[in-house]
């Protein structure tokens, strides 16, 4: 039990307890006594999962940037949105080269947020935070504040485009899978490859890792990369489910992915949690988001709830980490 | 009747004992640092404490600002028994602390940093920017600071002069008692003579001085009386007039080094790393030296001399401005330290906590944090290849750890600074800087350290070491460069080191 305890520790044992909980708030809601089994149904399950992919891939990239030291990444709205205005602009030059476009630009920014940060130490929250700011205002010059929309005669790359968002795999949509492919592959790259190594030793203590011999900079510039590839997906397939680019695709992305990669346990200060409690922490969210919509909790109401969450989970982290800090002395 | 009389008359032989420690004591996870020591300080006298680094004094010092509040044994101030548990109840007792490092708000002026929380203030809460200037320029003034503007940004003002503003920021409070940690590290001569100035009139006031120092012609010209510690204990008090410098080394140095170390007989292979004219502007100049395969090199030099500074420009970690330095004959570029690790060039750093280790990392993590490139294939981590790396140091060094995944903050200090060397040990380095290798670690672990650098060295690999540690430096190196103000001035053979001589050379003096 022990064992079990240490490698899903503290956090995943709280976003068991939260998932437990959304569920009993759901039987209390609906008065049903089989609440598990019709909450476990295929159809329910999948719209949950359906609903939160693109957040699962925004929070399996986000969840490097937490790792790696740097708290959060909040220009991944900007890159959601740009990746997909590039991409629809690019369409014309073929479905292949308009996602290579789309994902270029979009990784273009995660590069720029990396290099700064990693190199000139800026702080990533307000960098990040004036990318995002600076962006908004760039696409809406570059495209005359105006939505860009693909052609959607069928047969062109547009119709193509639009179709990649509504591709199922059996009763699985792609963005699913894709939200899945990435997750396991984050984790896969967090614990068993050096990049990953070296990101948790520069999360844990940049100066140590500094003269460890690590080359710092880089390794957050990759980790920023990470987490704008990530975006792009979502970015991409975002659009693909709209129909159109517009400067603000994927408002509200930012607050909502570092949600859940902190309920998923990762720590805020660096080096702590893995990709198993990021997926745990995007189903709560889900379920979370889910449960009070049945309720008829009006989104205003549910963004003071996803807050207080939020407030509650990052406090509780810092009390461990205090406790751990005394532990120490 | 009779019992009244003797205590008056006891107070009387005690007038003028501005504070008295009685069998202070103070134990840190693995290590006693302070053991019973008795000391008093009398009014108006300079008392120089003197001792090598890791002595004491800096605890015993701190335990008297309030730093511990699980000291044992009792101090008096002007004879009251009082309990120093907090830097509030030491303030309020007239123990005023004059540090090495200054604690000065840089972007506010002078005159706030010298009122910090007594900011004079008019009716509604405004600050009252008249009276906060005559009482800066009044503070100023007992310094020698006349000619400075009390609305002058801290930043703007020289170091000295920042020096200074530190001793009239402690003496705004009026203490009774004031410590003094190594004030003149960063002054020039003449800056140290105008300190030194103060210092006598604030004496010529009736303060009590508590004067920590390694630089002996201060100490001669400055103290009236001079304690020494050693190994946490004290060792003795004395008239400064009645001691020799030779006398006082010898107190501060024991009989202490063992016939341990001499065991070695280093066997030289090649010269392995090479500096030219190695020159960081404002810390390290022009210095030069070869170091040998199978050699430990020791670096000589007081307390800002720049030893850290020197090994850090070297291996690539600070800048440096002009310079070379070839390794295994080939040109190491400059401020590249992953480059140079990566070639076997590695720097163990003196502050394990905050730049050594990984403090909520496992054991098991941070011996194997220097090896992610080498146990890599194609970015691959082989984490199989950890294990045998980490039972081997673990098993080398003697890590006392409850097992490897116990976090590295949980370890005692002297364990931590094992783990430190063992992730160094485990990347078998070419050369290996140790900054402080045993600092702050019981005698123990510190032997334990000694046997597996000598190990290293042995082995063929080559390193310089920089050590505040006397016995240790004298005891382990096979050769030992002098610098001072950041030029080599000299070196030093092993037949001729002592910890006396070595002592007098960091001070300027060679054999």
């Amino acid at each position: 039990m022990k064992r079990v305890l240490d490698h899903i520790g503290v956090p995943g044992t709280c976003v068991a307890v939260l998932l437990l909980g959304c569920i009993g708030v759901f039987a209390l809601v609906t008065g049903e006594d089989h609440v598990l089994s019709r909450f476990l149904t295929v159809e329910n399950v999948m719209t949950i999962l359906n609903a939160v992919a693109l957040l699962g891939i925004v929070a399996s990239g986000m969840a490097f940037v937490t790792y790696s030291g740097n708290l959060a990444d909040l220009s991944v709205p900007s890159i959601m949105a740009f990746s997909g205005c590039v991409t629809v602009a690019a369409l014309p030059f073929g479905l292949a080269l308009a996602l290579v476009c789309g994902m270029a630009a979009g990784m273009s920014i995660g590069m720029l947020n990396g290099l700064v940060i990693g190199r000139f130490r800026a702080n990533p929250i307000l960098w990040t935070l004036a990318v995002a700011f600076f962006m908004e205002g760039f696409m809406r010059f570059t495209w005359g504040n105006k939505q860009v929309y693909p052609d959607t005669e069928p047969g062109t790359a547009g119709a193509a485009f639009i179709h990649i968002s509504q591709i199922m795999a059996g009763p699985v949509p792609l963005v699913v899978l894709v939200m899945l492919g990435m997750l396991v592959t984050g984790h896969l790259v967090m614990i068993g490859t050096r990049f990953g190594r070296e990101s948790r030793y520069v999360g844990s203590s940049r100066a140590a890792a500094e003269t460890s011999g690590l080359r710092v900079s880089r390794l957050v510039t990759l980790n920023f990369v990470v987490a704008a590839f990530a975006a792009s997906v979502a970015g991409i397939f975002l659009t693909s489910t709209k129909k159109l680019g517009l400067f603000d695709t994927g408002q509200g992305y930012d607050f909502k992915a570092v949600t859940a990669v902190v309920i998923g346990g990762v720590m805020l200060s660096g080096g702590r949690g893995n990709m198993l409690g990021v997926l745990g922490g995007v189903l709560v969210m889900g379920i979370l988001e889910n449960i009070m919509t049945f309720c008829g909790i009006t989104s205003f109401r549910q963004n003071i709830l996803t807050g207080v969450v939020f407030i509650v989970i990052v406090g509780l982290q810092q009390h461990w980490l205090r406790r751990g800090g005394r532990d120490a002395e | 009747m009779y019992t009244h009389w003797t205590w008056v008359n006891m107070a009387a032989n005690d007038i003028g004992i501005a504070l008295r420690m009685e069998n202070v004591s103070k134990r840190f996870p693995g290590t006693l640092a302070v053991d019973g020591v008795d000391f008093e300080v009398r009014a108006g006298e300079v008392h120089a404490l003197m001792g090598e680094n890791g002595a004491g004094k800096s605890t015993l010092m701190r335990m008297l600002a309030g730093a511990f509040n699980d000291y044992t044994g009792q101090i008096y101030v002007s004879n009251q028994a009082v309990r120093l548990h907090s830097p509030a109840e030491a303030c309020g007792y007239g123990i005023g602390m004059v540090y090495q490092e200054l604690s000065l708000a840089q972007p506010i002026s002078i005159a706030e940093n010298l009122l910090a929380g007594r900011l004079p203030a008019k009716r509604g809460g405004l600050v009252d920017r008249k009276a906060m200037r005559s009482r800066a320029r009044h503070c100023l003034k007992q310094v020698g600071l006349d000619h400075l503007d009390p609305e002058t940004r801290v930043e703007e003002i020289s170091q000295h002069e920042a020096q200074l503003v530190e001793i009239a920021k402690v003496l705004a409070r009026n203490p009774c008692i004031l410590v003094m940690d190594e004030p003149t590290s960063a002054l020039s001569r003449e800056e140290v003579e105008r300190l030194f100035e103060i210092v006598e009139k604030l004496r010529e006031r009736g303060l009590a001085i508590v004067y920590i120092s390694h630089h002996l012609p201060e100490v001669f010209r400055i103290s009236d009386r001079v304690t020494v510690m050693r190994d946490g204990r004290h060792v003795g008090t004395e008239n400064i007039a009645d001691v020799t410098q030779e006398s006082l080394i010898q107190m501060m140095v024991g009989q202490s080094i063992d016939q341990f170390y001499h065991q070695r007989r280093p066997t030289l292979g090649e010269a392995v790393l090479k500096v030219e004219h190695l020159t960081r502007y404002g810390f390290v100049h022009d210095v030069g030296f070869e170091l040998r395969r199978g050699e430990i090199l020791g670096l000589v030099g007081l307390a800002g001399a720049g030893r850290s500074e020197l090994a850090r420009s070297l291996c690539g970690l600070d800048p440096a401005h002009a310079g070379r330095v070839i390794l295994d004959g080939a040109d190491l570029p400059l401020e590249d330290y992953p480059g140079a690790v990566a070639r076997g060039l590695v720097y163990l750093s003196e502050d394990r906590k905050n730049s050594g280790l990984f403090l909520r990392l496992p054991v098991s993590r941070n011996l194997v944090s220097a090896l992610t490139a080498s146990h890599s294939t194609w970015g691959v981590y082989r984490a199989g290849r950890d294990r045998a790396v980490i039972a081997e140091q673990l098993d080398a060094l003697q890590v006392a750890a409850a097992s490897p995944e116990t976090d590295v903050a949980n370890l005692s200090g002297g364990n931590q600074q094992k783990v430190l060397l063992g992730k160094w040990l485990a990347k078998q380095p070419v050369v290996l800087i140790l900054d402080e290798p045993s600092r702050g670690v019981d005698v123990k672990a510190k032997r334990r350290i000694h046997e597996a650098i000598m190990a290293l060295a042995d082995a063929g690999a080559a390193v310089l070491l920089l050590s505040s540690d006397l016995p240790e430096l004298v005891g382990l190196s096979d050769r030992a460069l002098v610098l001072r103000n950041g030029r080599l001035i000299g070196e030093m053979r092993k037949e001729d080191m002592t910890e006396e001589s070595a002592l007098l050379a960091a001070n300027g003096q060679l054999p």
